[in-house]
């Protein structure tokens, strides 16, 4: 009596179903839906190299814009990367995709607009004219330039006036702060402003 | 090859044991693999268990951007890990100091210039089926005819 109930307590705990269950059970293949942000892989739409992406990047060294044979590429640097999916926000081409962020920017009407302001701190600034040698838009407008800052146009993004860096035309800034590097003094900052703005829909 | 090689091969994909540690994270990372715990990932089920002692442990997580308090921690750690052993780097923080990365911050990344680093797992923070995925894509190759390759 005894070994038989033995038995039974035995077989009813070595049910096949149970033993299979136990060895092979898993949850279910758990896969990344497709609404999930990825790192941004290109939509294969032509780069402008407006470089919004790269002002806008919130990570260090996470994407830049290099060329190749067949024209300007952002190109994602993965463990820099956090995903945030701003740089497809931003760029005025729809050049990457991530997620559903280009569907949710096109169905909402938002946009990221950037500006660029600059501050000369004129106390610390002793007029060496890096910042303005160093600017590759000045470059692009007065490759001449050299020591001093002493510019040959007027038109110039950055110049040295009376000894003190002149900030000149603010609208042509790209954010790039390769000034702010170039400064001995820490003397000149660039700030990025960053807007998000929603047309108005009737 | 022998028989006793084969059996020691398939058990030991079911017996992964990790530790992780954090040198500096800001827990973004830590709580990724604490998901990686839960029902919803449940790891066990992949043979996989966390003892954050690093003495049973096969696999260690390194998490966290390396702070200077770490210096003289993180090495003796891993030595303290017996054969086999690869360590993990979860995400940017031990890659490359993520978003800490700027002037001035007291981090020193990547981990991989202070421990041996076999795999690296790029997000901040990353899923936890990367996570997985990476501790599972890598056990095997770590363990497999251990004793024949290095005895
Ligand atoms: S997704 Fe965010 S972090 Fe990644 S490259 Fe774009 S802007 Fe930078
Ligand atoms: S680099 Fe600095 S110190 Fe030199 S002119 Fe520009 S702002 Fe002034
Ligand atoms: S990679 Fe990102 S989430 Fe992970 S610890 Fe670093 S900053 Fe935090």
């Amino acid at each position: 009596m005894m070994a038989s109930s033995f038995l039974w307590y035995l077989v009813e705990f070595i049910r096949p179903s149970w033993v299979r269950k136990f060895f092979t059970v898993r949850t279910a293949p758990l896969l990344t839906p497709p609404y999930f942000r990825g790192f941004p892989e290109p939509t294969g739409k032509a780069c402008t190299r407006a470089l919004r992406c790269m002002m806008v990047c919130p990570a260090p060294g996470a994407i830049d814009v290099v060329k190749e044979a067949d024209g300007w590429h952002p190109r994602i640097h993965r463990g820099h990367c956090i995903r945030c999916g701003l740089c497809v926000e931003a760029c005025p081409n729809g050049v990457l995709s991530s997620g559903r962020v280009l569907e949710s920017v096109t169905a909402s009407g938002t946009a990221l607009t950037l500006t660029f302001r600059i501050d000369v701190d004129t106390v610390s600034c002793m007029g060496c004219g890096n910042c303005a040698v160093a600017c590759p838009v000045n470059r692009g407008l007065d490759p001449q330039m050299a020591y001093g800052g002493r510019a040959s146009r007027d038109d110039l993004l950055l110049c040295v006036v009376e000894g003190k860096c002149k900030v000149v035309r603010e609208d042509r800034c790209n954010g790039c702060k390769t000034c702010e590097d170039h400064c001995p003094n820490g003397a000149i900052r660039v700030d990025r402003v960053l807007q998000a703005v929603q047309a108005v829909s009737l | 090859m022998g028989i006793l090689q084969n059996v020691k091969n398939a058990v030991r994909q079911r017996s992964i044991h990790v530790a992780y540690v954090d040198v500096g994270s800001c827990n973004g990372c830590d709580i990724e693999i604490l998901a990686c715990l839960a029902p919803r990932y449940d790891i066990e089920q992949y043979g996989i268990y966390v003892h954050n002692n690093p003495r049973e442990a096969d696999i260690l997580l390194v998490i966290g951007a390396y702070t200077p308090g770490w210096a003289d921690r993180l090495l003796p750690l891993w030595e303290k890990i017996p054969d086999p052993k690869v360590a993990i780097a979860i995400g940017n923080c031990p890659i490359s100091g993520c978003l800490f990365a700027r002037p001035g911050t007291l981090i020193h990344p990547p981990v991989a210039a202070h421990i041996p680093i076999s795999a690296e797992v790029p997000g901040c923070p990353p899923r936890p089926t990367e996570i997985l995925q990476a501790v599972l894509a890598l056990a095997p190759e770590v363990f497999r005819d251990y004793e024949v390759r290095v005895l």
